[in-house]
C-alpha cells in the first residue's frame, strides 16, 4: 500500500501483459468470450460476403478482384445467370419446389401439430415418434429410400419434379410441427375455453380464436420451410431426373467441383436474396400478428429453439 | 369441447404422409438390401417378404466392414472426421452460445440475428465461399503469406483431411450453436446466483452448475449435427476429391451410380442407419421427455 | 462414359436412377428369346448372383470384343423399305446433356415438320433405366457399345433397316460401319469416338511424358504434383490404366488376380501424389487447378475451344495417348428406341446425323467430340484452325479402330462386380 509520500510511478506493462490484462479482466465482461464470439461471427459471415462481392467481379476470377460489374447476373451473353439456360432454369426449379413445398407442407404440418399436441389417445405417441424421425435421419438415407420407393413401390412417380416435391414435403412437415407446437404450448387452452364460455362453437373457437393466435408460428414455419427447401441439396439431387430438374444447389455443387465462374457466386447470391426477402416478409407479418404480445423477444428465441432439446 | 375424433383426424394426413413417404421408403431400402439384382439391366429386385430375404448381399457388405475389409478404413476415417469436427464445433460453439445467452446485454439481439443468419445461407454457398478462399491464389493464402504465418502458399484443396474437417465444422456449427444457445438461455440465473452466494468462484460455478445443466443441450446439439455428418459425401467431394479423404457416404454414392451391385449400396445405407439408430433413439427420447414435461396444453 | 465438354458448368457424379425395371423385368424374363441366363429374381441363398456357365453377357448374348465379332439377333423384323416418313407431332432425342447441337435438331424438325425435343440423361445407365421403366418414351437414343447387349436383350431398341441410312456406308469409317459389337449394324450407327490418355499442363509438369518408355508411370512419379493430379472417376478407366501401365492389354479381363494387383498399384498413388478422382479435367486443366490428369481425347479439344481463360496460352495444354493396341478407344452410338412412334423418321434422323455437313457442324460448332466421318481428319482440322497442331494427336483416325484395338466392352455379371468392387476399394482408401 502506498502512502501519499511514497507514491511512485506505476510500473509500465509490456504489450503482452496489457492485452492479457484486458482479456482476463475479472471486473468487466468476460473479454475472452467476447473475442471468441465476435471472432466466430466474423469467421461465419465474412467468407459469404466475399463470395457475394466476387459475384460482381468484372473478370472471370473468383480470387482476384478486377472491378465491379453485373456481367455475371445479366450482362454476359453466354455465362450470366440470365443468359445461361441451365442456371436460369435451375432458379425456376428451385422456386417451384420451394413454393410447392410451402403450400403443401404447411397445412399438413399445422394440422399434424394440433393433432399431436392435443391427441390423448393410444396412437399419439407412435405418431409423435414418427414425426420426429425425419429430423434426425441423415439426408442420404432419406434420399436413397425415396429413390428406391419411387422406383419400386410408387412407380407412377418417376424421378423428377413431382418426386422432388414429395421428398421436400416429407422432410419439411416435421419442422412445421415443431415450430407450431412450440407456439401452441405458450398459448395454452385458455383462449379457446374462454371463447367456449362466451358461447362460441368448437369450429368458431378453432378458426376465430386459435388459428389467429397460431398465425405467427404458421408464418414462421412457412418461411423456414421455404428456406429449407431452397437450400436443399441431397434430396433434390437424388430425385433429379437430369439437368431439367436441377436446382440451384445442384448447379453450385457441379460448378464448384469443376471450374466455378462468378456466375456461380451470382446465382448463389440471388438465392440468398430470395431467402432473405422471404424471411423478412415472414418476420414483418409475424410482427404484425404479435403486436399485442409483451414478450415478443422471448418467443422469438422460443420458436427458434423450439425444435431442439 | 371438441369432438374426440378431431385431434386424431387432424393428425391423420400428416401421419399418413409420413408413413407412405418415410416408413415405406425405409422398408424399401431394407427390401432392396435383402433382395437380388436383375443381371440384364442391373436393377435391384426388392424382396418384400422378410421370410424370403436374401442375406447374401448383407453378409458380404458386413464382411467388408470388418477389420481388413475394404470399408473398414473408410468407416474409421468417417468416425474420426465426425468426432474431431464435433469436438471443434463444441470448442468454438459453446463459448459463443454461452456468451450470447449469459452476457450479451444490449448486443444480444444483434448477435442472435447474426447467429441465425447462417441458417438462411445455403450450405453449398458457404462451401463455395471457402473453395474460393482456399484457392491457391485465394485470400487465405494471400493473407497467411502476407502476415508471414505461412512461408509459401499452401495447397488447401489438394486432398487434405484438415480442409475436410474445416469444411465440416464450418458447415455444421450453426446447427449446434443455436440449440446450445436455447438450452443455455433456459438455465435459470438464480441457480448461478445461489452458487455464487455459497462462495463458488466463477469457474466453479460454471463447472458445477452451468455445465451440468447444459448437458442436455450439448448432447442434443451434438446428436443433431453428427447424424447428418455421418452421411455426408458432398463436403469431401467439394473441398477435396481425393479417395484418401473419402467418407462412407461416398461409397453409398458409388454403388448407386450404376453397376451390378446397387444392393451393396442399400446394405451400406441400412448399416449406417442402424449404427446411427443408437444416436437417433437417444435424441428422440430426450426430446420426448422434454416435450412431455410441458405436455399439458 | 463421356462427359460433354459443354455441360455447363460440368455435371458429374450425377444421381443414378435405380428404377425398378418392373415392367422391363417382366418383359425380359417372359420374352427373353435368348437361352440360358438364370435371371436372379428368385431369392438367392448365400453368395451374390452371377450368370450361368460360360462367359456370356446380359441376356445370354456372347461378349463382343474387337477380335471377336458378334452379330446380334433380331428380336423383330426391321421396318420395310420405301415408306414415307411420319410427320407432325414431336420427335424426342434422348442423349447426354448438351451433346447435340440444337440448331441442327431444329433444322431437322423444320425439314420433316416435327417438333424435335431433347431429353437428357445424366449417364447412360440412368438413361437405360428411365427408358426401361417407361419414364421416357424417346424416338432415338444415344448408346454405348458396352451397354448394347442390355438394351437388345431387353428389347429396348429396334433393329435398323439400313436402306434408310445410306450415309452409314458412305461417310463413316469402314472400321465402324459393321463394328465388331454389332456386325452388319443391326441396331446402331456410330456417333462420336474418343480415346483415353493423359492430359497435362506443360507449364507446371516439366517431364517429357511422351518420351517416357511407359508414360502412365508419370502418375507414380508425380510427387512434385501432390494434390494436382487426378484420374477419371470411372471404375473401368482407372483399373484399365493400371493394367496397361504394367503391359497388360486385356482391359476386359475378369482375372481377380490382375484386377487386385491393378487396384494395389492404384493405391500407391495416395502416398505418391494424393491422387484425386473426377471427370472435370476439361475444365480444371485449363483453369490450372489440376496439372496432370487421365483424360479423354475430347477433353483437351474442349478445353482449348471453350474453357481456356484469356491469357493462358494454348501451348500449355498437352495430350498423349498410346499407339494403337495400347490405347483404350471407345465410340458412342445412336439407336432407335422401341418406344418410337415414328420409326421411319427415326431412321432418317440417324442418316441426317451422319451427313458430312451435319456431323462436322455438330463437332466443330458445338460438341467438341469428333464423329468417325471420313471427311473429318486431323490434318484438315489443324489447317482450319479448329485444333492447334500440338493437340493433333487428340484426334482419332480410322486406323485407331480395328481387331487389334482395345475397347472397354461388356463383361459378365461376375466381371462387372470384380471391377466395381476393385474401384470401390480404391475409392475407400482403407
Amino acid at each position: 500500500m502506498t502512502t501519499v509520500a511514497e507514491r511512485q510511478a506505476a510500473p509500465s506493462l509490456s504489450t503482452w501483459e496489457r492485452v492479457r490484462g484486458w482479456v482476463t479482466n475479472p471486473w468487466g465482461r468476460p473479454r475472452f468470450l467476447v473475442l471468441v464470439t465476435w471472432g466466430y461471427m466474423i469467421w461465419a459471415i465474412v467468407p459469404v460476403l466475399i463470395a457475394i462481392q466476387f459475384s460482381f467481379n468484372a473478370s472471370r476470377s473468383r480470387t482476384t478482384w478486377a472491378g465491379f460489374s453485373t456481367r455475371w447476373y445479366w450482362g454476359d451473353p453466354v455465362d450470366s445467370v440470365w443468359n445461361d439456360p441451365g442456371l436460369r432454369h435451375s432458379l425456376e426449379q428451385s422456386l417451384k419446389l420451394a413454393g410447392a413445398d410451402v403450400l403443401i407442407a404447411t397445412p399438413i404440418g399445422v394440422l399434424l401439430a394440433l393433432g399431436l399436441a392435443r391427441w390423448r389417445g393410444r396412437g399419439s405417441r407412435p405418431a409423435n415418434f414418427l414425426m420426429l424421425f425425419p429430423l434426425v435421419t441423415p439426408e442420404i438415407v432419406m434420399g436413397v429410400s425415396l429413390l428406391l420407393v419411387f422406383s419400386h413401390v410408387f412407380t407412377f412417380v418417376h424421378t423428377g419434379t413431382l418426386a422432388q416435391i414429395l421428398g421436400h414435403v416429407t422432410f419439411s412437415i416435421s419442422y412445421v410441427v415443431v415450430i407450431v407446437r412450440g407456439r401452441l404450448f405458450s398459448i395454452g387452452r385458455q383462449y379457446e375455453e374462454a371463447a367456449a364460455d362466451l358461447g362460441a362453437s368448437p369450429t368458431s373457437a378453432l378458426t376465430r380464436v386459435l388459428l389467429p393466435l397460431l398465425a405467427p408460428a404458421i408464418v414462421a414455419s412457412a418461411a423456414i420451410v421455404f428456406a429449407i427447401s431452397i437450400d436443399d441439396f441431397v434430396i433434390s439431387q437424388w430425385l433429379s431426373s437430369g439437368e431439367d430438374t436441377d436446382t440451384v444447389p445442384i448447379q453450385i455443387y457441379s460448378a464448384t467441383r469443376g471450374a466455378p465462374l462468378p456466375s456461380t457466386n451470382a446465382i448463389a447470391t440471388i438465392m440468398l436474396l430470395v431467402t432473405f426477402v422471404s424471411i423478412l416478409l415472414a418476420f414483418l407479418v409475424w410482427r404484425v400478428f404479435t403486436r399485442g404480445e409483451r414478450r415478443a423477444a422471448q418467443s422469438t428465441a422460443e420458436s427458434m429453439g423450439a425444435f431442439t432439446v | 369441447m371438441y369432438r374426440r375424433w378431431l385431434w386424431p383426424g387432424f393428425a391423420l394426413p400428416g401421419t399418413l404422409w409420413l408413413i407412405l413417404l418415410f416408413l415405406v421408403p425405409f422398408y424399401a431400402v431394407l427390401a432392396v438390401a435383402f433382395g437380388t439384382v436383375d443381371p440384364i439391366l442391373q436393377q435391384p429386385v426388392p424382396i418384400w417378404n422378410p421370410l424370403e430375404w436374401n442375406v447374401g448381399w448383407m453378409t458380404e457388405t458386413l464382411s467388408r466392414f470388418a477389420p481388413g475389409g475394404t470399408f473398414y478404413g473408410v468407416a474409421i476415417r468417417t468416425i474420426v472426421y465426425v468426432v474431431v469436427s464435433l469436438a471443434l464445433c463444441l470448442l468454438i460453439g459453446y463459448p459463443v452460445a454461452y456468451y450470447i445467452s449469459r452476457h450479451a446485454g444490449r448486443t444480444k439481439n444483434v448477435l442472435l440475428i447474426l447467429l441465425i443468419l447462417p441458417f438462411w445461407i445455403s450450405y453449398l454457398m458457404r462451401m463455395l465461399a471457402w473453395v474460393n478462399l482456399l484457392a491457391p491464389d485465394g485470400y487465405v493464402n494471400r493473407f497467411l503469406t502476407f502476415t508471414h504465418l505461412l512461408g509459401e502458399p499452401r495447397d488447401w484443396l489438394g486432398g487434405a483431411p484438415s480442409t475436410v474437417i474445416l469444411a465440416l465444422v464450418y458447415g455444421y456449427i450453426p446447427y449446434l450453436i443455436l440449440p446450445l444457445y436455447a438450452a443455455l438461455d433456459r438455465i435459470d440465473r438464480s441457480h448461478l446466483e445461489a452458487a455464487r452466494d455459497l462462495g463458488a468462484s466463477p469457474l466453479r460455478a460454471f463447472l458445477h452448475v452451468t455445465l451440468p445443466l447444459s448437458k442436455a443441450g450439448i448432447l442434443g446439439g451434438a446428436v443433431l449435427i453428427t447424424l447428418p455428418m455421418f452421411g455426408d459425401y458432398y463436403t469431401p467431394n467439394l473441398v477435396s476429391g481425393a479417395p484418401a479423404t473419402s467418407m462412407i457416404g461416398n461409397q453409398i454414392d458409388l454403388y448407386f451410380h450404376g453397376g451390378p451391385q446397387p444392393t451393396i449400396g442399400a446394405a451400406i445405407t441400412v448399416l449406417l442407419a442402424a449404427f446411427l439408430t443408437v444416436l437417433m433413439a437417444y435424441y428422440m427420447w430426450t426430446i420426448h421427455r422434454a416435450t412431455h414435461e410441458v405436455r399439458d396444453v | 462414359m463421356m462427359r460433354h465438354p459443354k455441360e455447363r458448368p460440368g455435371r458429374f457424379d450425377r444421381r443414378e436412377l435405380l428404377l425398378g425395371a418392373v415392367g422391363a423385368a417382366a418383359g425380359i424374363s417372359g420374352g427373353s428369346f435368348l437361352a440360358g441366363c438364370s435371371s436372379s429374381t428368385e431369392p438367392e441363398g448365400s453368395s451374390p448372383t452371377g450368370t450361368t456357365g460360360e462367359a456370356l453377357g446380359p441376356g445370354g448374348l456372347p461378349l463382343a470384343r474387337p477380335d471377336k465379332r458378334v452379330k446380334l439377333p433380331l428380336w423383330e423384323d426391321p421396318i420395310e423399305s420405301g415408306l414415307e416418313p411420319e410427320s407432325g407431332g414431336t420427335f424426342t432425342v434422348f442423349n447426354y446433356p448438351y451433346y447435340f447441337y440444337k440448331k441442327l435438331l431444329r433444322e431437322f424438325g423444320e425439314k420433316y415438320d416435327v417438333e424435335v425435343r431433347y431429353t437428357a440423361f445424366d449417364n447412360i445407365a440412368s438413361g437405360i433405366q428411365r427408358l426401361a421403366s417407361g419414364a421416357v418414351e424417346p424416338d432415338v437414343m444415344e448408346m454405348t457399345p458396352d451397354n448394347l447387349d442390355r438394351v437388345v436383350a431387353g428389347k429396348l431398341v429396334k433393329p435398323l433397316n439400313l436402306d434408310y441410312i445410306p450415309n452409314l456406308k458412305k461417310n463413316v469409317w469402314p472400321e465402324l460401319v459393321s463394328p465388331f459389337y454389332d456386325v452388319d449394324s443391326h441396331y446402331t450407327v456410330p456417333y462420336t469416338c474418343y480415346a483415353t490418355g493423359i492430359g497435362w499442363r506443360s507449364d507446371h509438369v516439366k517431364e517429357d511424358i511422351r518420351g517416357m518408355s511407359q508414360p502412365w508411370d508419370i502418375f507414380w512419379e508425380a510427387q512434385a504434383y501432390k494434390g494436382k493430379t487426378a484420374l477419371l472417376s470411372e471404375s473401368r478407366e482407372t483399373i484399365a490404366m493400371a493394367l496397361l501401365r504394367k503391359g497388360i492389354t486385356d482391359i476386359n479381363t475378369e482375372d481377380p488376380k490382375l484386377i487386385d494387383q491393378a487396384v494395389a498399384d492404384l493405391k500407391e498413388l495416395y502416398d505418391v501424389c494424393n491422387i484425386k478422382v473426377g471427370d472435370s479435367q476439361f475444365q480444371t486443366l485449363p483453369e490450372g487447378t489440376s496439372w496432370l490428369n487421365q483424360a479423354w481425347s475430347g477433353d483437351p479439344i474442349a478445353a482449348y475451344i471453350y474453357y481456356l481463360p484469356k491469357g493462358t496460352p494454348a501451348s500449355v495444354l498437352q495430350y498423349w495417348k498410346a499407339p494403337k493396341g495400347k490405347v483404350p478407344v471407345q465410340n458412342d452410338n445412336f439407336c432407335i428406341c422401341s418406344t418410337t412412334k415414328k420409326p421411319v423418321l427415326s431412321h432418317l434422323f440417324l442418316n441426317y446425323m451422319l451427313d458430312n455437313g451435319v456431323a462436322h457442324s455438330n463437332f466443330v460448332d458445338f460438341n467438341g467430340y469428333q464423329p468417325p466421318i471420313n471427311e473429318i481428319d486431323p490434318g484438315s482440322l489443324v489447317k482450319k484452325g479448329v485444333v492447334p497442331r500440338h493437340l493433333e494427336n487428340a484426334i482419332l483416325t480410322n486406323n485407331d479402330f480395328g481387331p487389334d484395338s482395345l475397347q472397354e466392352m461388356t463383361l459378365t455379371s461376375k466381371g462387372d462386380q470384380l471391377w466395381q468392387d476393385g474401384y470401390s476399394d480404391f475409392l475407400a482408401a482403407g
